[in-house]
């Protein structure tokens, strides 16, 4: 059968359903990040498509200019988290995160793999630098802004009035109020504590035991993170694409299952 | 009168020869899960799917690969994932090969800091003696 006509043979086909799938199989395909839609020919042909949009959002369309150099970044991989939090033990000893405020955050959540089966999904996050960020466009004394070399999103403490309209805009919820400072607070990719010294690594990235958080610079092809983002066989995503504001945060998955 | 005391006799004696039988057959574990704190937070053991749904008895992990005293393991140096790699604790049998290897499917066991403040509150709420448990 020539190309044309095997391509007319399929079309002619009809889905047979996926009901008559063996709950084994269609799992088997969930769990590889694939959902089969349609069964032809008696189950020999399945059809299928991937997941990863239905579950995580759309990939980034951005990706591929980095207007900042260094331009950094963070890759999440986020099915190896184990929610053990020495990042966050280690974020707050380095920049003095008061108990009752936060500089990142893990989140957890329960995915369908089965039919009445789920899996623990262990999800950091922190401020994700955005490159149109929202708290930097309503701050009235522009005490937050967005540092024109490195684009990572800065604090000046002492212009903050304590207004708080950026924690209200912040779609992450990654600002605080610090009592102490009179000041809002947030992640700054350790640039005050280590970078601007000459760490190469965040505290959060420096602690995992997981390889998690992969830190580096976006426009280095060199970088674990420039490798990873643009790894064709990836899934890549970041968190609420839908508010335009183009997180530097983005997470995949390993497929440890 | 006689055949009253007989028949007495007879049911008292087979429920004594009948205990150490019953008790033989089942395996006796703790209810509760394990909880590891060392050296990540947290990771969760549950004898009852390891004895009930894996069909393992007290010998398959007692004393060789764990202690039986709960937070042995945890005082090793070596209690960590590259020893269960290497086929030590858990890894004698999360292979791949017995059960799912130990590098994968990290937070079926790995309950995280999460978890495990969430098992401590269910058992704050139960009864307040919890506090003597080990
Ligand atoms: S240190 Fe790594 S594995 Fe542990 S909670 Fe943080 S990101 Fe997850
Ligand atoms: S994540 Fe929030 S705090 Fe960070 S840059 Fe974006 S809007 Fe600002």
């Amino acid at each position: 059968m020539d190309l044309k006509r095997f391509g007319e043979w399929l079309k002619s086909l009809k889905n047979e359903g996926v009901e008559h799938l063996p709950i084994e199989e269609r799992r088997s395909f969930l769990k590889i990040g694939l959902k089969v839609t349609g069964v032809f020919a008696g189950g020999t042909i399945l059809s299928v498509v991937s997941r990863a949009q239905e579950v995580f959002g759309a990939a980034p369309d951005y990706v591929d200019k980095y207007p900042y150099k260094p331009h950094y970044s963070m890759v999440i991989i986020t099915d190896r988290c184990v929610d053990c939090q020495l990042c966050m033990d280690a974020c707050v000893k380095t920049n003095h995160v008061p108990p009752y405020g936060w500089r990142t955050k893990i989140f957890e959540r329960r995915l369908k793999v089965g039919p009445n089966e789920y899996a623990r999904q262990f999800m950091p996050v922190l401020c994700n630098h955005c490159n149109i960020p929202p708290c930097v466009r309503v701050c009235p004394t522009k005490a937050t802004f967005k540092d024109k070399k490195t684009g990572i999103v800065r604090m000046n403490p002492k212009k903050c009035i304590g207004c708080k309209t950026c924690m209200v805009a912040c779609p992450y919820d990654m600002r605080y109020f610090n009592e102490e400072r009179r000041a809002v607070d947030k992640c700054d990719f350790c640039w005050e504590s280590r970078l601007s010294k000459g760490e190469k690594l965040t505290a959060c990235a420096a602690a995992c035991p997981a390889g998690v958080r992969n830190f580096g610079d976006l426009s280095d092809p060199n970088s674990k993170v420039y490798k990873l983002v643009h790894d064709p066989d990836r899934v890549v995503w970041v968190l609420r694409p839908e508010t335009g504001a183009r997180p530097n945060v983005f997470y995949t998955i390993d497929g440890l299952g | 009168m006689k055949r009253w005391l007989l028949l007495l006799l007879v049911f008292v004696f087979s429920l004594a020869f009948y205990q150490p039988l019953f008790g033989q057959d089942e395996e006796e574990y703790p209810e509760e899960p394990i909880i590891f704190t060392k050296p990540v937070k947290a990771v969760i053991f549950d004898h009852k799917k390891h004895v009930e749904d894996a069909g393992l008895s007290c010998d398959d992990c007692h004393d060789e690969l764990f202690e039986m005293a709960a937070g042995t393991a945890e005082e090793n140096e070596d209690f960590n994932m590259e020893s269960l790699y290497q086929g030590k604790y858990c890894g004698a049998c999360h292979n791949g090969e017995m059960a799912f290897p130990a590098n994968r499917k990290c937070t079926t066991c790995h309950i995280g800091v999460l978890g495990w403040q969430r098992l401590q509150q269910k058992s704050g709420e139960g009864e307040s003696s919890s506090e003597g448990h080990h």
